[in-house]
């Protein structure tokens, strides 16, 4: 019998996937439905990095966490965040709920593994969790700071 | 008058550059949004990350709910953008409401980006329960 030489399920097969279901929904939903009525559609949660003269900034847009539950990991150059949320707790357990008319937020729990420049100082990573956003900012070595060279003048 | 109009175009050119431009302009996003149904009424959940309290514009007119908010500054200003998945700059999102909603009584509360609104039931809609009498 054929059988496939990888199985979807399998962790590192997860990214690829995730990425061919949001090429689909951009294709499938928003593509084609007026615009403004289709929700945001970003993989949750979405990931921003940039880099300052010292610094490179990795922000996180992961609404609704509780702060204590997410799980920041760096090994290497590789960072890894770990969190999730249960919407249907947000509600509280006495809340009497007749029926819903949307459902767009996500649910569940997420990983996300970020590949960082080459040249940080990992041992000073800062994190802090606002409004939604996890942002986590990671010195770069000395060596591989912008630095500013002063011209002299004879 | 082509001096007039040249000279508006100068000073338009000098102020902002076309990427400068690009930058200011507010990329809305429309919210995710989960909306039940209660006994008592209708609670809107809506996902809006990096919106402060005082960023957040909730409006009823007539049976129109229009949410708004903002983005606050969380990037400092000398940031160079490596990778970017979201570029959303604020958001925005407008519901019909029913006529069985009590306007005057909707609550807002926003938490860790989520906004939560509670929009009751006017007391004459709501569920009442009749006992019935057995003589």
């Amino acid at each position: 019998m054929f059988r496939p030489w990888f199985s979807l399920s399998d962790p590192i097969w997860q990214d690829f996937d995730m990425l061919s279901r949001e090429m689909e929904k951009i294709f499938n939903e928003n593509y084609f439905s007026p615009a403004g009525v289709a929700a945001a559609r970003v993989p949750m949660p979405a990931v921003n990095i940039g880099e300052t003269a010292d610094k490179v900034l990795v922000y996180l847009f992961a609404p609704g966490l509780d702060p204590k539950s997410i799980d920041l990991t760096i090994e290497k150059n590789l960072l890894s965040i770990a969190a999730g949320r249960d919407t249907a707790k947000e509600l509280g357990e006495d809340a009497k709920v007749t029926g819903y008319y949307r459902k767009e937020r996500f649910s569940g729990k997420f990983r996300r593994i970020i590949s960082l420049p080459e040249g940080l100082d990992t041992s000073s990573i800062e994190a802090k969790y606002k409004n939604g956003i996890l942002s986590i900012s990671i010195k770069k070595k000395e060596e591989e700071q912008t630095k500013k060279i002063e011209v002299k003048v004879d | 008058m082509a001096d007039v109009k040249g000279q508006e175009v100068a000073v338009k050119t000098e102020d902002t550059t076309p990427q400068e431009a690009q930058r200011r302009r507010p990329v809305v996003v429309t919210p995710p949004v989960d909306i039940y149904e209660l006994e008592d009424g209708v609670v809107l959940f809506a996902d809006m990350p990096g919106v402060p309290k005082e960023n957040l514009d909730v409006q009823v007119d007539k049976n129109v709910l229009t949410i708004k908010g903002e983005i606050g500054d969380i990037v400092p200003k000398d940031i160079t953008p490596l990778y970017v998945e979201f570029n959303g700059k604020a958001y925005e999102r407008a519901f019909t409401l029913g006529p069985d909603v009590d306007v005057s009584k909707i609550e807002a509360t926003m938490n860790a980006g989520v906004l939560k609104i509670f929009l009751p039931k006017s007391e004459e809609v709501k569920p009442k329960k009749i006992e019935v009498k057995v003589e």
